[in-house]
């Protein structure tokens, strides 16, 4: 181990505290919109598969949203690493550079998915049977870059294998042999079906009077999954949980008060989620799983300052105060707020 | 010297970079522009009541949103992650110091998404004047996404106070700020018009598709005029270093300016001939040279900001290579392989040589230099050049070439460089010259790497001296000058002039 190999942070205009602040709110809308896109996706494709006239409706809908979907992910994922590297870019850059070769990869990899999920939107009839090919080659590739970030999330929490740089300059450095890299990758992907179920659930819904078929088959299939995939991850959560260094266990067991309340409060959640699950109730399972995913965002945030607690803490960030420009932002997403408001009641309107 | 280096010898990351900014601005300016033009051009279909138009306006949207949303988005993020595997000090420099600049371009770039999919995805479906408005919404985010980039980039090129004081508002309304927006904008509506050139040629009711075609060559060309002064004024806010790279002195913008003149002249007669005076003749193939043109001219505008900032990434602040100027001086007394963190030699040995050269290679020259690559070669720029020539040019390589960072580290880190290229690379042998001072017939041949080596191989000039005397070849080396505008008058005293020409003349005798 050589903590000598973190490169020294550059200053931030205001308090961490906002930046972890903006981080934890938006990140949890970057994996809210991936989840729709993975479950949403696979989802699709299983119904498409299956065959038959509403399960088809399912999957066209679904087709349909895809690519607006893609285009959230993506945006939504852009704030949160924008703070993450205000917050550890001198762990983020480093890892990101460590696996160079396959972070870039994520560019081409993102635009052929993407493309190839605007064909399949566009040409769903007329693909027929290739379609869900199609389908099946564009979720295998947002899989992929799901690997790619979950290696880069995990390595920038291990500086300890910064050092491995001298015998791999040329960027292909993955963590997938750490033993908590395959849990914590599952977990979040049988996650995202999970939630993708809700998101079938409330697509269905879209329009509910024009084919009340259809919207009772999305919730029905929607929530079945939602139950089904938060069981499954359960058993891979604790998987996870085991999987994690002793240090980062302990931070969730009563080493840190705040960390171990939002634990309890997580295993509060699934517990209600599941009942109101199990017993088909959508909008409550759905607002105890929007509420979920953001308390395991909190936790997730507790375990990397714990992985990182003996070389930095963020309180450590020497601030050159600036709060004006701050300021400009929050004035902008206001303003971008009330334009996005006014876009869709114009939507609803028309659609009306 | 505080990240890795992602090192990909053949390849290089300047080409990564280079590849990835070009393709992406010119698409995102045709995002910027494209946004305008379809409003025009659907009020037009509207003012004329033209189903027809507003099909082809339809159509084109759709063209937009398949390229902007996806290429365009998707390369943006492809810029952030490239510049931050290729020089993260820098990135993360600039994320740190424009973080909420940075915040405030993603809320305008959520804006754009939603207006942009509700356009399209509305057309025909909401009254026109709404849908007219969601235009407009879509715009003015999107013009507003590249004022805030303009602002931010353009403190790379010309940071003014921002450099010494750190001030959001100073670094973001830089010296270049307005003319570089007026350009950026002007050049956007130029791109769109292009893009809207090509998709009238893929029209195939012919009335439609000449209206449309005369339509965006009104568009282009009003655009292109209004660019040159902006440009120009562009130009004049440049620091006097920067105005002379891009005014030819650096071979990296000489290389591209035929491009970016070619590609107007050929942009202009085009939209001229087939747009204004022969619509009918905007065919496919010549609507697909209108793009290339659009991309020459956009592509050699990117490749020449870049160049005008060298030697630095940041000008004044960080040099290409991730060394901060100020920096500088402490790692020249201690050691740049001492003070840079992703080192493994820490401490220069005669037997880790190789190896430490290696080191300072990636770290100091690979920024700009592939080792056998397309781009700028170090194996081809150095493979006439001794140990001892090449030693003293990294000891003075900024002086010489201005737009080169100057070697940061000690004389044996610079040595030891210059023995992995010529050692390591060439395999050939590492003479390390006599640390005594150059006597007799040495003189001129220690002058000669200490002036020429830089340029010249001594066999390369044999035919340039042929013939002349000491006396003629003394008047040269004071009047190099005359011969190439990249030369200096030779700038030693009358001795070393002459020293020097003796040995030019022994050249041709076998005498070197």
């Amino acid at each position: 181990m050589d903590p000598l190999l973190i490169p020294q942070p550059d200053t931030i205009p205001v308090s961490w505290g906002w930046f972890q602040f903006l981080l934890l709110l938006t990140f949890p809308l970057h994996l809210l919109a991936m989840n729709a896109m993975i479950g949403g996706l696979l989802i699709g494709l299983v119904q498409h598969v299956r065959g038959g006239t509403v399960r088809k409706q399912l999957a066209h809908r679904i087709a349909i949203a895809l690519p607006l979907v893609i285009a959230f992910v993506v945006n939504f994922g852009v704030a949160p690493l924008l703070f993450l590297q205000v917050l550890y870019g001198q762990f983020v850059y480093s890892s990101s550079v460590l696996m160079g070769s396959f972070w870039l990869l994520i560019v081409p990899v993102l635009i052929i998915a993407y493309y190839g999920a605007y064909l399949y939107d566009f040409k769903f009839r007329a693909l027929r049977g290739f379609g869900p090919v199609l389908g099946i080659f564009v979720l295998l590739l947002l899989l992929l870059i799901g690997f790619f970030f979950s290696n880069n999330m995990l390595l920038m929490s291990l500086p300890e294998r910064f050092t491995d740089y001298f015998s791999v300059k040329n960027g292909t450095l993955l963590v997938h042999n750490e033993v908590e890299f395959w849990p914590r990758y599952l977990h979040m992907m049988c996650g995202a079906i999970a939630i993708g179920g809700l998101f079938v659930g409330l697509l269905g819904k879209f329009k509910k009077d024009d084919n009340p078929a259809l919207a009772a088959h999305s919730e029905n299939i929607g929530i079945i999954t939602f139950n089904l995939f938060t069981l499954v991850n359960i058993c891979i959560g604790f998987w996870y949980f085991l999987s994690l260094p002793e240090v980062q266990r302990k931070v969730l067991m009563g080493g840190s008060i705040p960390a171990t309340a939002m634990f309890a409060i997580a295993l509060l959640l699934i517990t209600g989620m599941l009942f109101t699950g199990l017993k088909k109730q959508f909008w409550l399972t759905f607002s105890h799983a929007v509420g979920l995913v953001f308390v395991m965002t909190f936790m997730r945030s507790w375990v990397r300052s714990s992985y990182l607690e003996e070389f930095f803490t963020l309180d450590t960030l020497q601030v050159i105060p600036e709060y004006s420009p701050m300021l400009f932002f929050f004035v902008t997403l206001l303003a971008g707020v009330a334009c996005m408001a006014w876009l869709l009641k114009q939507t609803y309107e028309a659609m009306d | 010297m505080n990240y890795p280096v992602w090192y990909l010898p053949e390849t290089g990351g300047g080409f990564l970079i280079a590849l990835i900014a070009i393709l992406h601005v010119f698409v995102s300016h045709f995002a910027v522009g494209g946004g305008l033009y379809l409003i025009y051009s659907e009020k037009k279909g509207l003012r004329e009541k033209s189903e027809a138009i507003l099909d082809f306006t339809k159509r084109h949207a759709r063209f937009f949103l398949l390229i902007t949303m996806v290429f365009g988005s998707i390369t943006g993020v492809g810029i952030w992650f490239i510049i931050a595997l290729v020089n993260p000090a820098a990135t993360s420099y600039l994320i740190h110091s424009f973080v909420f600049g940075w915040a405030a371009e993603w809320v305008l770039f959520v804006v754009e998404i939603a207006a942009a999919f509700i356009y399209f995805y509305m057309f025909g479906r909401m009254d026109s004047a709404t849908h007219i408005l969601v235009g407009w919404v879509y715009f003015i985010a999107a013009w507003l996404s590249l004022l805030l980039i303009n602002g931010i980039i353009g403190a790379m090129l010309t940071p003014g106070v921002w450099a010494e004081n750190m001030s959001f508002w100073a670094g973001f309304f830089n010296p270049s700020f307005f003319p570089s927006l007026f350009f950026r904008t002007f050049i956007a509506i130029m791109i769109a018009a292009c893009y809207g050139y090509f998709s009238a040629s893929l029209t195939k009711d012919q009335d439609v598709r000449e209206e449309m075609t005369r339509f965006s060559a009104k568009w282009a060309l009003a655009a292109l005029i209004l660019a040159i002064p902006s440009g120009i004024w562009y130009v004049s806010v440049l620091p006097e270093p920067a105005q002379a790279l891009v005014m030819g002195k650096s071979p990296t913008v000489s290389s591209v300016v035929p491009w970016g003149l070619g590609g107007t002249v050929v942009l202009t007669i085009i939209m001229l001939g087939a747009g204004i005076f022969r619509a009918d003749r905007n065919l496919k193939p010549v609507a697909f040279i209108t793009l290339l043109c659009g991309l020459a001219i956009i592509g050699s505008f990117e490749w020449i900001r870049e160049a005008a900032r060298r030697p630095y990434v940041i000008n004044e602040v960080l040099y290409s290579n991730s060394i901060y100027k100020a920096d500088v001086e402490q790692i020249n007394s201690s050691g740049y392989l001492k003070e840079a963190l992703w080192i493994e030699n820490k401490e220069l040995t005669p037997e880790n040589r190789l190896n430490a050269g290696e080191e300072l290679f990636i770290q100091q020259c690979y920024a700009c230099h592939t080792l056998r690559g397309g781009n700028n070669d170090i194996a081809s720029l150095t493979e006439k050049m001794s140990h001892n020539a090449l030693t003293k040019y990294i000891g003075r390589i900024h002086e010489v070439r201005y737009f080169m960072p100057p070697f940061a580290g000690t004389e044996k880190e610079a040595a030891a460089l210059a023995a992995y290229i010529i050692g390591g690379v060439h395999g050939k042998d590492v003479v390390v010259a006599d640390s005594a001072p150059p006597s007799g017939e040495n003189v001129g041949q220690s002058l000669f790497e200490d002036h020429c080596s830089a340029c010249h191989a001594p066999e390369d000039l044999k035919d340039a001296v042929a013939g002349q005397g000491g006396p003629e070849l003394v008047q040269m080396l004071k009047t190099l000058d005359e011969l190439s505008d990249e030369m200096e008058p030779f700038g030693g005293t009358d001795t070393e002039a002459g020293e020097l020409a003796a040995y030019l003349e022994k050249l041709n005798r076998g005498g070197e």
